[in-house]
């Protein structure tokens, strides 16, 4: 093995990583966004308020990424609607196919997340809530959103690891994200294993930069917990 | 004293699903009353205490505050709902309630927990509700506590912040649902002693209990359910020591 490919295309390799990070940051701040409403109409007990998230999520966590995104990147082109439409010039870009799909698939795993921890808060701490005379809006903006937060945590940052990872099917759609990247210089190069390893150990690394972000936020985030920390169900 | 009751329930019935819970139960608080609600497990009583300010949903009856009646309404099922969440939410503010499992906010501190009504309820300045909410933590002996958080307290001293987190709101009228059923024995004292002086101060509490003793020193009226209704009513002395019912005869005996 012969790993000065590896310091040769090391720049090409970060330039790679940028765009990654890039696709992972985007889709899942965005992806938070969106989820919020979505997992908040999903827990109304009304079934018209919650049947559309439900299917969105159904259909979001049921197919494969890789669908999703040749979806979004294929089906887009087909509809002369949107061909001659102003999103156009965005539809038509890889990265942004990437970025519409990625946010879809992460919003609909993290509302369901997000309804998990809303449900899993004791029936209690709700109880105390009502008995003070707030108003629902008071409810969510200053018990129960912030309560959820923190069990929502380790949760959050497990689907933020699988957003890194799922990333990587970018390079299908052409972008030249780490792995896509490396699948170009491979091909100049025939030395799948350096290269490929060398993604792999810069995927780590970001991996690992991610849960210790995530341990010290909730070190902080949960210090009231106590010997007690509420579980998330198993379904989420 | 005022005629008009501070808090009237009239006729509260509440089944679930083919069981009927509570079978028509009247009840009027003046201020100044303190009532306890006595009777043996399954009688109905913390379904009739959660009745009065819709944590459970009657099926049937009325429930008046200060003489103003609460709109109620049938839904979908036999249950009554509001029909002003409003007017419901305004009620709650001034009827506090002190449940048997605490319930306090465990991402907030203790002082956070008892501001938490005051400012952002009621939108009462800051500096005054911090002011009133340090008295009322020293006055349940809590004061040193009131950076920590819910899980460093024992349970006597969650309860007791519970029962100051109520009085923050400063309600007309207080329901305990057996503040004292889930402490150790040892820390039931503390509690009891908080609930007497606010007894003393002349509030007006509802209280579900089986602290025998304490009920009969405190109580203005006492009030027995046996099966969902009332089964003997009157002034302590008349409940506890010359009781109508043979039920509540037996009941009595049986917890002395
Ligand atoms: N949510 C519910 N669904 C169905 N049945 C219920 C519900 N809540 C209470 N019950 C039933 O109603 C009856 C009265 O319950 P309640 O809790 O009011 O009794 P209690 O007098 O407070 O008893 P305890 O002294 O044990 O607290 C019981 O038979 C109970 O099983
Ligand atoms: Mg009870």
């Amino acid at each position: 093995m012969d790993f000065s490919v590896v310091v040769e295309y090391f720049p090409k390799l970060m330039q790679g990583t940028w765009v990654s990070l890039q696709l992972i940051a985007l889709s899942v701040v965005l992806g938070g966004i969106f989820a919020l409403p979505i997992a908040l109409a999903r827990i109304s007990k009304n079934p018209l308020v919650s049947g559309l998230p439900f299917a969105y999520i159904f259909f979001f966590r049921g197919t494969p990424l890789l669908v999703q995104i040749f979806l979004v990147y294929y089906g887009a082109s087909q509809f002369e609607v949107v061909r001659e439409s102003f999103l156009w010039p965005i539809l038509r870009e890889p990265f942004w196919c990437a970025i519409i799909a990625f946010t879809l698939n992460t919003s609909a795993y993290t509302a369901e997340i997000f309804r998990g921890a809303i449900q899993a808060i004791p029936v209690g701490e709700v109880e105390a809530c009502k008995v003070v005379g707030m108003t629902k809006v008071q409810m969510y903006r200053r018990i129960l959103l912030p309560r959820a937060f923190g069990i929502v945590l380790p949760a959050y940052g497990n689907e933020i690891i699988l957003m890194l990872k799922g990333s990587a099917l970018a390079s299908t759609i052409t972008i030249l994200d780490l792995t896509g990247m490396a699948r170009t210089i491979i091909a100049r190069t025939y030395t799948p294993i350096e290269i490929f390893l060398a993604a792999g150990v810069i995927y780590l690394a970001i991996s690992m930069v991610v849960i210790a972000i995530f341990k010290q936020v909730e070190k902080r985030q949960n210090r009231y917990l106590g010997p007690n920390p509420v579980k998330l169900p198993d379904d989420v | 004293m005022s005629k008009v009751p501070a808090l009237e329930l009239n006729d509260i019935h509440k089944t679930f699903g083919d069981a009927e819970v509570l079978k028509g139960i009247s009840l009027k608080a003046y201020d100044g009353d303190v009532i306890s609600i006595l009777g043996s497990s399954g009688s109905g009583k913390s379904t009739f205490l959660r009745c009065i300010n819709l944590l459970e949903n009657p099926t049937k009856g009325e429930i008046l505050f200060n003489g103003e009646k609460l709109g109620l309404e049938h839904g979908k099922g036999p249950d009554l709902y509001p029909t002003d969440m409003g007017q419901l939410t305004r009620m709650r503010q001034q009827v506090g309630f002190v449940f048997q499992s605490f319930n306090l906010w465990p991402h907030m501190t203790i002082l956070e927990n008892v501001m938490e009504g005051p400012l952002n309820v009621l939108k009462r300045p800051k500096k005054e509700v911090l002011e009133y909410c340090e008295h009322l933590l020293n006055k349940v002996g809590i004061a040193d506590k009131k950076h920590m958080y819910p899980s460093q307290l024992s349970g006597g001293q969650q309860q007791r912040v519970a029962i100051a987190r109520t009085l923050a709101m400063d309600p007309q009228v207080i329901l305990f649902d057996e503040p004292t059923s889930a402490l150790d024995p040892e820390l039931v004292g503390e509690v009891l002693g908080v609930m007497r002086g606010l007894a003393d101060e002349g509030r007006t509490m509802l209280i579900v209990t089986h602290e025998m003793n304490f009920a009969k020193e405190v109580s203005s009226e006492v009030v027995f359910l046996h099966q969902g209704l009332v089964e003997e009513k009157g002034t302590p002395q008349k409940v506890f020591e010359a009781p109508e019912s043979e039920r509540c005869k037996a009941f009595i005996s049986s917890t002395f």
